[in-house]
């Protein structure tokens, strides 16, 4: 039905006098005299009136618990069409109703709303693009553990019996060098800053060969 | 025909390419490295005489070290000079003269009598770099654009395959630093460091003034045989041009490790040897990359060896490995 057709069935809601014509036209139509209908029951729910409030089906979870309770336990995966269908249905059934109820009104929403919706898309873009960015920066930041690589490929295990301990080993072997390492690196780091006192004094004594202990 | 045509393209490019190797061949290759040597030397003069404060980012290991740089010659002719990193805890090192002052978080402030400060950017650059020249080789490479200035790319390239090679840019205008990258044999890039700012003034700038105002801490003596101790074990084999700098016996700070110590250099890079008993009998090597850092370590007999320095992984554990113990250790 054209959204024409539902402005006419509205305007006939809100005791607007069509022609005679459109109405007879109306009335034919059993698309336009549900229309009516959801019309008027809106009508009634937004003014709050008592008896229309038990034609709606409010109580969907009712509706959808007794479905999952005829639906037998299946501990196995395994397909069964006939509780399936009757949860199906159960939903469809809401599904439609509840549509039925709201659409109306709605559709004259759509639009601002889908304006709206693009806004809000366009705002989450850039909530998320900020944060990628963010993100982006901070993954330059975080210490980085050093990366150890072993020499000749990786490192086999020594004896199958320590299968268990291994993981736990082999973490605790990790750390430890992970600290040896660091240990090492700020000590040469620190000899460098010791050495440059003597840079000056052994500038002189170029040796080819680099070791020859004093004796 | 379009193939045809492609064809006569491609000698042509290839023609044209064997003009420009010629044209380059033909220049004298004692003239490139003139060039480049003489742009070594003006950094060094603009290193020392020079009133500027820049910024650096050291990048290494997917990460980025931000460091503040001060330097400025006073009218008396008294070098002043900062180096602050940025980030984290602090680590500032001061030099008024010949006094550098370390502040950082392991150990109280100290100084030191040096003419150096030890930092990302080697001091050599500073001094006579003619010293290299026994290691290295300078190649002057071309021109390209860092940090929004002309700069000349120089190659420092090593002798032999057991070395990184530098590559540093040089501002056209004033001859200082403007990028330096370490670089492996095959063209890896390891480590390097980008300038971003660079503002080269009259006067010292303020900061600088203030050092020149405040006292430093008090100068540690390094004890004379720290330098010199002997070992009962030697290096035999180091990369040509590597002298020793120190042999010692002192502890880790970290681990509290007893260790017997050698520090090598050849003007450009240090390697640390460290040699010490293991509660481990064998220990296959194992070895870490931090940036252009190499950490060597392996276990054999019961002792420990470690390599540290700024050198492939292969000469660390060449290095390692010439390592051999006197047959009768000193008592």
């Amino acid at each position: 039905m054209s959204e024409n057709k539902f402005e006419q069935v509205s305007s006939l809601v809100d005791n607007f006098q069509p022609d005679s014509a459109l109405l007879d036209e109306l009335i034919e139509q059993q698309e336009s005299s549900d229309t009516w209908q959801r019309y008027h029951l809106i009508g009634d729910v937004m003014r709050d009136e008592q008896q229309t409030v038990s034609l709606l089906p409010l109580d969907f979870s009712a509706q959808i618990a007794d479905a999952i309770a005829q639906e037998p336990t299946v501990f196995a995966p395994k397909h069964n069409q006939q509780s399936k269908i009757g949860l199906v249905d159960a939903y469809i059934q809401v599904k439609a109703q509840v549509k039925a109820q709201v659409k109306a009104k709605v559709v004259q929403f759509a639009r601002p709303f889908g304006q709206v919706a693009i806004a809000a898309s366009v705002a989450a873009v850039m909530v998320v693009g900020v944060q990628q960015n963010v993100a982006q920066n901070e993954s330059v930041v975080p210490s980085q553990t050093i990366q150890t690589m072993p020499f000749g490929g990786v490192a086999s295990p020594v004896s199958l019996n320590y299968q268990t301990d291994d993981v736990q080993s082999k973490k605790q072997a990790y750390v430890e060098q992970q600290r040896r390492f660091k240990a090492l690196l700020s000590d040469h780091q620190q000899q460098i800053k010791l050495s440059s006192i003597a840079t000056t004094q052994s500038d002189t004594e170029q040796q080819e060969k680099a070791e020859d202990p004093r004796k | 025909m379009k193939l045809l045509s492609h064809f006569i393209l491609l000698i042509y490019v290839n023609f044209s390419a064997l003009a420009l190797a010629q044209e380059q061949q033909s220049q004298q290759p004692e003239q490139i490295e003139k060039t480049a040597k003489v742009s070594l030397e003006r950094l060094s003069q603009a290193l020392q005489q020079r009133n500027f404060s820049t910024s650096f980012v050291v990048v290494k290991n997917n990460q980025a070290e931000p460091y503040h740089w001060f330097h400025g010659v006073t009218q008396d002719g008294i070098e002043l000079e900062i180096l602050a990193l940025l980030n984290g805890p602090r680590r500032d090192k001061l030099r008024k003269g010949n006094i550098v002052s370390y502040i950082e978080p392991e150990l109280p402030p100290y100084s030191l009598t040096s003419e150096q400060i030890s930092g990302p950017i080697p001091a050599i650059f500073s001094r006579d770099i003619s010293t290299l020249e026994t290691s290295y080789d300078f190649i002057s490479v071309g021109r390209s654009r860092v940090l929004g200035r002309a700069a000349q790319l120089i190659r420092i390239v090593s002798k032999d395959q057991h070395r990184y090679g530098h590559w540093v840019w040089l501002d056209q205008e004033t001859d200082l630093l403007l990028k330096l990258a370490m670089i492996t044999n095959k063209g890896q890039l390891l480590e390097q460091v980008q300038f971003t700012h660079l503002d080269i003034t009259e006067n010292p700038a303020e900061s600088l003034k203030q050092l020149l105002g405040s006292e430093l801490p008090k100068i540690i003596d390094v004890p004379d045989n720290y330098q010199n101790e002997s070992l009962s074990w030697q290096v035999n084999w180091m990369p040509k041009g590597f002298t020793r700098l120190q042999a010692n016996r002192h502890r880790i700070p970290i681990t509290k490790q007893a260790v017997e110590f050698m520090l090598f250099n050849d003007g450009l890079v240090d390697v640390s040897v460290y040699v010490g008993k293991s509660d481990a009998q064998q220990r296959t090597v194992e070895y870490v990359m931090d940036g252009a850092t190499v950490i060597l370590n392996q276990v054999v007999d019961g002792i420990e060896v470690s390599v540290v320095g700024k050198i492939p992984a292969s000469t660390a554990q060449l290095i390692a490995n010439s390592v051999t113990f006197n047959a009768n250790p000193n008592p």
